[in-house]
Parts: structure tokens; sequence; C-alpha cells
């Protein structure tokens, strides 16, 4: 395979140009390729280098946004190629995100979700401001693998300990995996009340979302 | 207001100058040496001869408003409240 | 060989070798110059801060004739914080006379500009009492806090709801309206406690709200330089760089999104600002020598270049202060004398 189809993937992610991303894959098909080859060299490197750039500022929440509806276009068409059941990509593991009870802060929510939704996760945005047992009702409603919280407040870190604490009363803790960022959260606050994983930034939290994925 | 600090950072806001300069325009007014400013034993005396407010204000010394006032005439500052006070009082 | 005591960013213990103290400075520094675009410190810069992170002593300070000032922001939050409920004229001569701060900052519980309207007479006799009562250079402080302009907390369409479904012009118009009326709201504080006598206004956490956040901050500190050419004028960023929220947004021909320190100086300066207060994310999962390395790379420019004070912002989870509400001294007071030493700071 032609590595300027993998550029012009990587290209089409970051310059969030549907129309050279559908060529890219048109052009991958028909020659006859894996369809998996183009997601894994292409646009999933494209992605790649936007969240790096969001994360140093050298791009913006809109282009960060136009980037995910870019490869939103590409893993549908990617997956229409392949046999069911074998289609690439996270669209079938869905992630239930929410700010926590008493917290109104949702930028980083916001970011997180959209890098979430670039790299082909099903994403229920619950808002801002939500108590534990609407996640975790969500979270059962549409099978979500993972509840995702963000506390930005010292004073509403204690929401992301209340949810554990709910998750292993209705014995749903391991079923649903749990996520914690934002500002004042940390690694040691994460192992300190039993999250499953711990998000640093956007990017370390597709990471660690990616990594239970793969896991099955 | 165990040494100088307050004095300094009132002359950085007002006049927006940098540390350096700020100390030495303080130590100027003051007549003392810019290294004596951190000096609380030297500064709580030379505040205490100025009227300029100390940490421990027993009564008969000057305090709050009255200290702000030998501090803009040492200083040679505008400070904002003492307008106000003034404004208020009638004077 | 004996190991070095540090600390995580997170605040926890941690012990290196030379050589894995060494090659976390000059990560933290490899990464500053990457992603700041800064110049790397020099091999003496690195000496220093190796030795510094060998001293054995618990706390450390800087060398005599090295001291600056320390000013603090939302001080009489910071007392309430604690479970004490101490009046705030009193918390205030508390940080002035037990505290060692250098300068004051009255401050309202909810510590943004938009709340304070309707209450703002109230916060008026409180400052003119502190003002009668203290004797330190005194602000009243507060957010921009973008955030609360938003539905259903004000009145604006949300752009974090917008923008995900596409709506990027109906998200940006959003923000075009959030910043006039932040403008409005902060002027009008600012005008307030001109009039209660305060020394200056602190525009605290800009950029929270990312590059609307920022050019709210910038038109208020123009509009209020302009009618107030003596009033003080504090600015202290929310983090390391403006994030790009709305994206177009500009300032002085300027695209705000994306700036770090020294260029976020430059427009505050020219605003109007008297004393700039950059800031760098601690990274709690580095190390605190990482942490310090890059947060010293990248606000050196910053602060060699200014013509106005810099006090820049150490505490909890910034200038490589561990993540935690509980700082330890060892670390923080290391960090601190390498900013002062390092960076030429005017204050902290």
């Amino acid at each position: 395979m032609s590595d300027s189809i993998f550029e012009k993937a990587i290209e089409s992610i970051m310059e969030h140009d549907e129309e050279m991303a559908l060529e890219a894959v048109k052009r991958h098909l028909d020659s006859g390729a894996e369809p998996m080859e183009l997601m894994n060299k292409g646009f999933i490197v494209g992605i790649s280098k936007v969240g790096d750039l969001f994360g140093s500022g050298k791009m913006f929440l809109p282009e960060l946004m136009m980037a995910a509806d870019v490869m939103l276009a590409a893993s549908q068409a990617l997956n229409q190629a392949m046999p069911l059941g074998s289609q690439s990509g996270y669209s079938g593991f869905h992630i239930t995100a929410a700010t926590v009870k008493g917290d109104i802060h949702d930028i980083g929510k916001g970011i997180g979700i959209a890098l979430f939704r670039a790299n082909g996760f099903t994403v229920h945005d619950l808002g801002r401001d939500v108590d534990t047992e609407a996640m975790i009702d969500d979270a059962v409603k549409n099978g979500s693998r993972v509840i995702a919280t963000s506390a930005l407040l010292t004073t509403t870190l204690g929401e992301q300990k209340k949810l554990e604490e709910s998750l292993k009363k209705s014995g749903l803790k391991g079923k649903i995996r749990t996520m914690v960022a934002g500002a004042p959260v940390t690694p040691r606050w994460a192992s300190r009340i039993g999250a499953d994983i711990y998000a640093e930034n956007a990017h370390e939290g597709v990471v660690g979302v990616t990594k239970v994925a793969k896991e099955g | 207001m165990r040494s100088a600090g307050d004095l300094v950072a009132r002359v950085q806001l007002s006049k927006k100058l940098r540390i350096g300069e700020a100390k030495k325009y303080v130590a100027d007014k003051l007549r003392v040496g810019v290294k004596e400013l951190s000096d609380p034993v030297i500064m709580s005396e030379v505040r205490a001869d100025l009227g300029f407010g100390i940490m421990m204000p027993l009564g008969g010394t000057p305090k709050g408003l009255e200290c702000k006032f030998n501090i803009a005439r040492v200083l040679d500052l505008d400070i904002n409240c003492l307008n106000r006070f003034k404004r208020m009082a009638g004077l | 060989m004996s190991k070095i005591f540090t600390r995580m960013g997170d605040g926890s213990p941690l012990e290196m070798t030379e050589s894995e103290l060494r090659q976390d400075l000059e990560d933290g520094v490899a990464e500053a110059v990457e992603k700041a675009e800064v110049p790397p410190l020099s091999s003496d810069e690195i000496q220093y801060l190796v030795d510094l992170f060998k001293r054995e002593d618990r706390i450390v300070g800087v060398e005599p004739g090295k001291e600056i000032v320390l000013s603090y922001d939302a001080a009489t939050l910071k007392i309430k914080r604690h479970s004490l409920f101490e009046d705030r004229v009193n918390c205030l001569a508390i940080y002035e006379r037990l505290l060692g701060a250098d300068t004051l900052e009255l401050c309202h519980v909810d510590y943004s500009y938009k709340p304070l309207k309707p209450i703002i007479s109230y916060e008026q006799a409180t400052m003119e009492q502190a003002l009668a009562a203290t004797h330190s250079p005194m602000f009243y402080g507060a957010m921009p806090n973008l955030g609360l302009y938003t539905q259903p907390d004000g009145p604006f369409p949300n752009p974090m709801e917008l923008l995900p479904m596409g709506k990027i012009k109906e998200g940006r118009e959003s923000y075009d309206r959030m910043v006039e009326s932040a403008v409005e709201d902060i002027c009008f504080i600012a005008e307030a406690m001109h009039e209660s006598g305060a020394d200056g206004i602190n525009l605290d956490t800009v950029g929270a709200s990312g590059d609307p956040d920022f050019k709210a901050s910038l038109m208020a500190t123009e509009r209020i330089r302009a009618k107030f050419p003596d009033y003080g004028i504090e600015m202290g960023m929310a983090g390391e760089f403006v994030l790009g929220m709305h994206g177009e947004m500009f300032h002085d021909g300027t695209r705000l999104a994306g700036l770090y320190p020294r260029d976020q100086l430059r427009l505050a300066e020219k605003a109007g600002v008297s004393i700039f207060g950059p800031v760098v994310n601690t990274n709690a999962n580095e190390s605190v020598p990482w942490n310090l390395a890059r947060t010293i790379a990248i606000i050196k420019p910053c602060s060699e270049e200014a013509r106005i004070p810099i006090h820049a912002n150490m505490g909890m989870g910034v200038g490589a202060v561990p993540v935690t509400d509980y700082p330890p001294v060892d670390v923080v007071s290391r960090a601190s004398k390498a900013m002062v030493e390092l960076c030429r700071l005017d204050g902290l």
C-alpha cells in the first residue's frame, strides 16, 4: 500500500477534511488492501497527532471537534467495507461521562468527550452537576463499560469516591470500570478510592479506556 | 510587616517597578540599605520611628489608616483609600 | 550511593539517584522546549537544580538580598476553607501580621465577578473597613469565570453543548456575547472597589474558560486602566497556555488561543496590567524535579522580558508545587528558591 494514502488519511484528520478522508478510504479499498490497515496507519495516527497538538495549545477545540467528525465519517466508511462483527473502532464500546455533583465545570469533560468520540467510542454525556445514581442508571441503561467523571474542585472530589462505593454496593464494581479526571485528581487519589483509570489529560483518558476496550 | 515587604509591594503596584528598582526606591526613601529592608530587627525600629505600623501595635502607636498617611508621605505615593478618607471626612 | 529524597507531582515521597534526578530535570526542560518553544536551561542551571535537590536541609531559602514580595490571592477564602469562621477583616489582619503576606486580597466565597453584582454594596462596606484596619496594599479579587455565563447558570447557550453538535458558529457567537457581559461585570466591580479605596483589582485564574476568558480580562483591563490610570491591576493566569475554546479570538491582532506566558505577558502589559502572574501546571505523573525544571524553562523567558513585576503562581498544582491540599515544605521551599533565583521573579 502506498504511504501517500496513509499520509492523506493523516492529513484529512489534521485538516478536518471529510472529502479527503473519504477519498483516502475509497482509494485504499479499491486497491484491495485491508480496511484496518488504513485505520491504524492513517486515521489513528492523525487523531493522535490532533490530541498532541491540542494538548500543547497548538490546535483548538473547534478544530478538535471537526477532526472528531471526520474521524467518525472515516470509521463508518471503513466499517461498511468489513464483514459484520469485525468492524474497526470502538463504536460498540459505551462510556458514560459526567462532571460530578456540586461541580459545574465542564470544559475538561467536553475536551475528553471530543477525543473519545474522535477515537470511535460512543459517549453518553450527562452534563455537569450529576449525582452518582444518575451515572450508574445511565451506564446500566446504555451498557456503558466505563463511567468517566470529572471533578474540578477539592470540595467535589469526594463524589468520585462516592461513585466507587455505590458501584460496590450495587455489585457493579469491576463490571463497570471508572475513570477519574480533573485538576485536583491525582494518581494517588485514584488509587486510594479504587478507581480503575486515572487521566492526567484527555489523551491519557483515551489511552486508559482503549486498554480496557482491548481487554474485551 | 515584619520587615518591608508591604512597602516594596506597594511601590511595585503603584509604580510598576520590578523588584530591584522597587527595593532601591523604598531603601532610598527610608534612608536604609537595600539589604536592611528584609531585616526584621532594623525594620521594626524604622517602622516604629516613622509610624508605618508594627506587628504588635500597643496603645498609643499609629494603626491602619494613620500609618498609611505616614507611608504615603515618606514614600511619596498616592494611596487610594486616603483620598476617600479625606473626601468622606470633609478634609 | 545514597538516594536523593524528593516527591512526585502528587506529593508522594520519591527517592532517586543523582543520575535519575539529572535525567528528570533534563526531560522536564526538553518537554518545555518542545511544547512552549522556549530556550533550554543552561548546564549551570541544571547543575544548580541538581545541587538544590541534593541538599539535605528540610527547608531552603533564597540567598540574602534576593528576597521578593509574597502576595496571596483569595486570602479570606482560604481561612474559610479551613473551617475557621473568622470575620474577613480579621482574616486580612491575620495574613498581614501573622502569616507574612505583603499584599492582601479581600474576596467573596463565590470568587467570581458575576455573582458579586447584587451584593457589591456589602462587599464595598467590608473593603472600606478592611482598608482602615490594615497596612498593606489591598486588592479586591475574583475570577472572570466565563463558565457562569452559560445556561443553566447564565443567559447564554453553552458552547460545550453547541460545539459537539457541530454548531461551531453558534458556539463562537455565544462566547462573543459572554465576553461582552463579563467585561461589563468586571469593570462594574473594579469601579465600585476603586470608589471604596481599594489599591487594586485582581483578575485571578484568567483563561480558566479558555481564550474568551483571557479576551474578557484584557478588554476589562484596558477599560479600567483608561478610567483609573493609577489603579493597581493584577492578572493571574489559570494555565500555562491559553486553551482555544473559541479558537478565532484575537486581541491587538494576536490570536489568544495557544499563547504561553511570554506572549500572554506582552498582551497583559500592553493592556495596562500592573502585576502579572504566569502559571505552569504541575503534572502529577512526573516528579517535582521534572516539573520544576519545566516550570523554570517556561517562566524564565516571560520574566526576563517583563517591564512590569512578575509574581509567578506557586501553590497547590502550579509552579511545580504538588497537587495536594498539604504541599510539603521540602519541595515548596525548593521550588520557590529556584523560581526566584533562576527566573528573576519579583514576587510569588
